[in-house]
């Protein structure tokens, strides 16, 4: 008698694992899909001036690789950027790059959100998606 | 045998218009050449025609502000900037062709973050009208203003190989990694060249 439930509920803990797993991977899959497609969008929006290894132009362009940035500054600051452009100088590793970033004004937030999770992943040490309700709102709130 | 021939005998065409002429009862051709002009640097110095005499040097059109193709070409410019850094018998030419907003001191900060130093690499900047009249006549690429592009301007990302004698020798997409090594091969055979 005793040994029935315990064998369900070893089954039921069994098959939450199972689904959480599934899930997991099923959200691993749409993330890598924005890292994709966010890597197509920086080469196309970004990778002029940061170069395609993130290493950036003397000083007139700040790296993206290697960088104090991804502490620095939250996902939402950096929508701004790149939606809107960066006026004033940035301190990047502690240097003050002075030149004007252009804006990027036909980005949508996916887009944006995609770029992010490019960025994150390959320089920012930051595995995570930047989901696009976050862009948007990121986007809306921008200073 | 017959490969390293070839190579050997392997010469650039001259780019541009010629005529003909009949000199002395002989016929003889005249390339078109890079007519004077004379510009202000990033230093705030004059630059013409006669810094480059018998020297063989790439042009290129860019503006400071410009947030497309500029950066690849400044990117492959100064590949040949660090590469050549040693021979003398090579130079380097940007014009703005935003030369309102480019002022010498505004070249000058953009020269002092590229790491970069006149002569070797003049930035110039002047009168708009002589410089799309140069660019368009002379080096043979398109350089105008266009209220409809990015930055505002339209302008080829072209690199432009000009020989010890102002003909063009060689036009090039400054924005390819592969096209400024075939460039890089070009200024080798310029540079043996008498």
């Amino acid at each position: 008698m005793k040994q029935i439930p315990s064998f369900l509920g070893l089954m039921a803990i069994l098959a939450v694992c199972i689904a959480q797993t599934s899930c997991q991977s099923k959200e691993e899959i749409f993330r890598q899909q924005y890292v994709v497609e966010g890597m197509m969008q920086y080469e196309k929006h970004c990778e002029n001036c940061h170069q395609k290894d993130g290493s950036g132009l003397k000083d007139l362009y700040p790296p993206l690789a290697k960088t104090d940035l991804w502490k620095r500054l939250n996902a939402n600051q950096i929508a701004c950027i790149i939606k809107n452009g960066q006026k004033e100088a940035i301190l990047v590793n502690q240097k003050p790059y002075q030149n004007y970033m252009p804006g990027n004004a036909k980005l949508e937030a996916l887009d944006v959100a995609e770029i992010i999770t490019y960025l994150r992943d390959k320089w920012g040490n930051d595995p995570r998606i930047f989901p696009l309700d976050s862009a948007r709102l990121a986007l809306k709130n921008c200073p | 045998m017959l490969l390293a021939a070839c190579q050997e005998k392997k010469t650039l065409p001259i780019l541009g218009n010629k005529e003909t002429i009949i000199k002395q009862g002989k016929a003889d051709t005249l390339y078109q050449q890079i007519p004077a002009f004379q510009f202000l640097n990033q230093d705030s110095s004059w630059v013409s025609d006669r810094d480059y005499a018998g020297k063989i040097y790439v042009a290129d059109f860019f503006f400071t502000s410009c947030p497309t193709i500029c950066p690849k070409m400044k990117t492959q410019m100064l590949r040949l900037y660090e590469r050549y850094a040693n021979e003398n018998q090579l130079a380097l030419l940007s014009f703005s062709i935003d030369p309102d907003f480019d002022q010498p001191h505004v070249l000058k900060a953009y020269a002092d973050r590229l790491h970069i130093k006149s002569p070797k690499w003049n930035l110039v900047t002047g009168a708009k009208a002589k410089i799309y009249e140069l660019g368009q006549k002379s080096f043979m690429v398109t350089a105008q203003e266009d209220k409809n592009e990015a930055g505002g301007f339209v302008h080829s990302g072209a690199f432009i190989l000009v020989d010890k004698q102002k003909h063009v020798r060689g036009i090039y997409d400054g924005t390819k990694e592969q096209e400024v090594n075939h460039l890089i091969e070009d200024i080798e055979l310029l540079l043996k060249e008498k």
